[in-house]
C-alpha cells in the first residue's frame, strides 16, 4: 500500500537544502533516492489491536505540516575538548569518510515513510565522534524548535575503547510558528569495540507537536549502548528506541520514562536484536496516563540463531490516573536460540485504593497521596538513571505535570 | 529552618477528645450490599484504653475501617460524633466552642486524620518509591495544614483564603514551603527519637513505606506512625497479629506509651487475650453480629479467653 505523496515536495527543495550544506553528490543521491521512495513505502508499523489501529499516522496532514526550506531552531552543540561534537555542515566538510562509512547504515533511509521524508529534508543535525581511549561526558544537544517542522540527524561514533555520555533535549521556543509542528529525528549510534554510550533523550515539545523519532545503535564486540528516553511533550509521539547487539559480549539497557495528559497519544517501540554470544539486555519502560491520553507500547527481544548464551530481560509498567485515559503494552520475546535466559512483562494498572486510603488516612490529602504515588511509581525507573543531570530534569517535568 | 516549637505545639500535651459512635449502622456500599453494622453505641475516650473482641464476621473491622472513612462501607443510620476540648491540639491552637463537636462522617479521611483520628490497618499497604521519612513528614505537615484549613476557613481571614490556594503547591520532593512546616532536620530528630523508643533500626526510615517489611515489621511501623501522628483516638486493628513476642512487647510498649504520655485513647481490635497482658484495657467490649453485646472491664477478656463468645451470645438471647 503506497501513502501520501507530496504535491508541495520537490527535487528542487532537496537540492537545496543538501546544497546549503555543501553535501557531496553521494548523500544528495541518498536524499533524493529516498525523496522518491515516498511514493512507494508504506508508514512505520503501529500496534493493532482486534479492530483498531493505536496510531493512526496516514491521518497526519503532512501537506500543512512539513515545510522543509523554512526551519528554525536554537540549538546548543557543546562537549569536552577532546570529543568532536560538530554541526552537520561541519561534519559534511571535516569528515565526509565517516558519514559515507556510517550514513544510512543502521535507519535505512527507505526503511518506512517517516525515515525516507527525515532523510530527503533533514537540513539540521550533530555529528559526535569520539576517539580511540578517551572518555567523555557531559556531551549536551539543545534544540528548541521554532519552525513549522525541523528535520533533525544524529551521528555517533565512537572508536575503540572510548566511551560518552551525551544528553538531548528538545523543547519549543517561546516565539515559535503557532498551530500544530512537526519534529523528525534520526539517531545513529556506532558503538566501537569495548566502547561505551549513553544516550539520554529528553522530549518536551510544546502539545500542539507531532514528533517522529527513530533511534538505533550498533553495538561491537563489548561496546555498550545505553538510552534513556523520556517523552513528556507533543500531541503525538511515535518513537523507537532500538539496539543491535552485533558484537560477541554487547551489551543494552533501554531506559524509557513517559506521562501523558490531555489528549496526548504515546507511541513507543522499545527493541533489541541478540545477533552474537554472550549479550545482555535489559529494557525497563513506566509511564502514566491521565486525562483523555493513550499510550502504546511495544517491546521486542529477538534472540537470533547465533546468539549463544544471551540474557535478556523487558519489563514494562503503565499507570493510569482516569478512567478515560487508555495504554496498552505488548512485550515480545521471539527466542531462536535455546541458551537463553529471558523475561520478559508488561502491566496496566490504575492506582489502588487501599494504598490511597492509606495514605490519606494519615493525613495526605487524595491529591497529594496521588502525586507521592506517581512519583514512588517513576522511582524505579529513575534508579536505573545512571546521570543524574538527566534524573533531576525529568523528575521536575514529572512534577510538573502533577502541579499540573 | 526555624522549627519553632508551635509548629509542633501538641507534643507533649494530653489529649482531651471523646469519641462517640451512636446507633451505627453500616453495609457494604454496593447494590444489595450485606449489612454488617446493627446499631453499634461505643465511646472512647483520650487516655482510655478499649479492647473490642468478637468472633470473625462480627463487624470489628468494619467499625474500624468506617472510623478512618473507609469508601467499601456506607452508613446508614446512625453517627460518629468526635468532641474536643480546648486545648485539645495545644495550649496556643484555639477551638471555637461551636467547631468543638464534629460528625466525622462527613469529613474526608485525611480531614478527620487532621482531627485526630488514627487507623493502624490490619493489612498496611506497601507503597513502592516513597520512602518511609518522606512520606512520615509530608503526612505530619498535611495534617497540621488540614487542620489549620479546618478550623479557619469559615472565619473568612483573608490569609486563610490565600493559604488553602497553596495547599497543594506543596510537592514532597521539595523542602519547606512555608514557615508552618516541619523541615527535614527537625523531622529526622523526631523520627530517629521514635524509631528507638520502639527499638526500631534506624534503616526503616530510608525504606519504601511497608514495601518487602515482614508483617511484624509492618505492624510496628503503624505504631511509630501514630507515636509521629499523634491522634487523639487510635482504632487500632489486630495490631497482635503476626508478631513474634518480642516484637509484641515493643508494639505494646508503643502503645501504652501513646496513651501514657500523649493521652491519646485506644480502640484496640484483637483476637487474643495475649496483648491484653501487656496493655491493659480500661474497657473490654464484645462485638457480636454488628453490634456491642457486653462490656466490662479487663476481667471480661480472661473471661472470654477460657469460656469463648458462646456463652456471651447466649446471655445477650436470655436477656432478650
Amino acid at each position: 500500500m503506497s501513502t501520501q505523496v507530496h504535491a508541495n515536495l520537490t527535487e528542487e527543495q532537496v537540492r537545496e537544502i543538501s546544497g546549503n550544506l555543501d553535501e557531496p553528490d553521494w548523500l544528495l543521491e541518498t536524499r533524493l533516492e529516498a525523496l522518491e521512495a515516498l511514493e512507494t513505502i508504506d508508514m512505520p508499523d503501529v500496534i493493532r489491536t482486534p479492530g483498531r489501529d493505536w496510531t493512526n499516522l496516514h491521518e497526519l496532514d503532512f501537506e500543512t505540516l512539513v515545510d522543509p526550506l523554512n526551519w528554525a531552531e536554537e540549538k546548543d552543540q557543546v562537549g569536552p575538548d577532546d570529543v568532536e561534537v560538530l554541526p552537520w555542515g561541519e561534519a559534511v566538510a571535516e569528515h565526509e569518510e565517516l558519514l559515507k562509512e556510517h550514513f544510512g547504515s543502521i535507519v535505512d533511509p527507505q526503511e518506512n515513510y517517516l525515515t525516507a521524508l527525515s532523510t530527503a529534508l533533514f537540513s539540521t543535525g550533530t555529528v559526535i565522534y569520539v576517539p580511540e581511549g578517551v572518555d567523555a561526558e557531559d556531551v549536551t544537544i539543545r534544540t528548541e524548535m521554532n519552525s513549522r517542522s525541523l528535520f533533525n540527524y544524529t551521528l555517533v561514533v565512537t572508536e575503540e575503547s572510548s566511551s560518552v555520555t551525551i544528553l538531548e533535549r528538545q523543547s519549543t521556543g517561546s516565539d515559535a510558528v503557532d498551530g500544530e509542528k512537526y519534529y523528525s529525528a534520526i539517531v545513529e549510534v556506532i558503538a566501537g569495540e569495548n566502547s561505551s554510550v549513553q544516550y539520554g533523550s529528553l522530549q518536551n515539545l510544546s502539545e500542539d507537536s507531532y514528533s517522529f523519532s527513530c533511534k538505533r545503535g550498533d553495538a561491537d564486540t563489548y561496546a555498550t549502548i545505553d538510552w534513556i528516553e523520556g517523552n513528556i511533550g507533543t500531541q503525538l509521539t511515535k518513537s523507537e528506541v532500538s539496539t543491535e547487539l552485533n558484537g560477541d559480549g554487547s551489551e543494552t539497557q533501554i531506559v524509557g520514562a513517559f506521562f501523558g495528559h490531555d489528549e496526548q497519544h504515546f507511541d513507543l517501540d522499545v527493541k533489541v536484536w541478540h545477533r552474537a554470544e554472550h549479550t545482555t539486555a535489559d529494557l525497563v519502560t513506566r509511564g502514566v496516563t491521565d486525562d483523555t491520553a493513550r499510550s502504546v507500547y511495544e517491546g521486542v527481544q529477538d534472540v537470533g540463531r547465533d546468539a549463544w548464551d544471551t540474557s535478556s530481560y523487558q519489563r514494562e509498567n503503565t499507570l493510569m490516573l482516569s478512567d478515560e485515559s487508555e495504554a496498552d503494552a505488548s512485550p515480545k520475546l521471539i527466542i531462536n536460540n535455546h541458551d537463553t535466559e529471558a523475561s520478559h512483562s508488561a502491566t496496566v494498572g490504575q492506582i489502588d485504593q487501599e494504598d490511597l486510603l492509606y495514605m490519606t488516612s494519615r493525613g495526605v490529602s487524595p491529591r497529594l497521596a496521588r502525586n507521592m504515588l506517581v512519583e514512588g511509581f517513576f522511582v524505579p525507573v529513575m534508579e536505573e538513571i545512571a546521570v543524574d543531570e538527566f534524573r533531576e530534569d525529568l523528575e521536575e517535568l514529572i512534577q510538573q505535570r502533577l502541579r499540573g | 529552618m526555624t522549627g519553632t516549637p508551635h509548629t509542633l505545639h501538641d507534643r507533649g500535651n494530653r489529649k482531651m477528645a471523646r469519641l462517640q459512635l451512636n446507633n451505627l449502622h453500616a453495609e457494604v456500599a454496593e447494590e444489595g450490599g450485606e449489612q454488617i453494622l446493627r446499631g453499634v453505641d461505643l465511646e472512647v475516650e483520650s487516655g482510655e484504653i478499649h479492647a473490642l473482641m468478637g468472633p470473625n464476621g462480627s463487624g470489628k473491622s468494619t467499625t474500624a475501617k468506617i472510623i478512618a472513612g473507609h469508601p467499601a462501607y456506607e452508613v446508614t443510620e446512625g453517627e460518629v460524633l468526635l468532641h474536643l476540648e480546648e486545648g485539645d491540639f495545644g495550649e496556643d491552637f484555639d477551638i471555637p466552642e461551636d467547631k468543638r463537636t464534629w460528625d466525622i462522617l462527613d469529613l474526608e479521611p485525611n480531614e478527620r486524620a487532621a482531627l485526630g483520628i488514627f487507623l493502624a490497618f490490619q493489612y498496611p499497604a506497601e507503597i513502592e518509591g516513597v520512602t518511609m521519612t518522606n512520606f512520615l513528614r509530608t503526612a505530619l505537615n498535611a495534617k497540621l495544614e488540614e487542620r489549620d484549613e479546618l478550623f479557619e476557613d469559615e472565619e473568612g481571614e483573608d490569609d486563610a483564603a490565600e493559604e488553602e490556594d497553596e495547599g497543594f503547591e506543596t510537592s514532597p520532593m521539595e523542602g519547606p514551603a512555608d514557615d508552618g512546616e516541619v523541615g527535614v532536620a527537625e523531622f529526622q530528630e523526631i523520627l530517629q527519637e521514635k524509631m528507638e523508643q520502639l527499638d526500631m533500626d534506624a534503616k526503616f526510615a530510608q525504606r519504601y513505606l511497608n514495601a518487602g517489611f515482614s508483617g511484624g515489621e509492618k505492624k510496628q511501623n503503624e505504631v511509630l506512625q501514630a507515636a509521629i501522628l499523634e491522634p487523639s483516638i487510635a482504632v487500632l486493628d489486630e495490631i497482635d497479629s503476626g508478631l513474634d513476642i518480642d516484637r509484641l512487647q515493643d508494639v505494646a510498649n508503643g502503645i501504652n506509651a501513646l496513651r501514657d504520655v500523649q493521652g491519646t485513647g485506644v480502640l484496640q481490635i484483637t483476637h487474643y487475650q495475649r496483648i491484653l497482658d501487656y496493655v491493659e484495657p480500661d474497657h473490654v467490649h464484645v462485638m457480636l453480629d454488628g453490634e456491642i453485646a457486653k462490656s466490662g472491664g479487663p476481667e471480661l477478656a480472661e473471661q472470654l479467653e477460657d469460656k469463648g463468645y458462646d456463652w456471651v451470645r447466649e446471655e445477650v438471647y436470655e436477656t432478650a
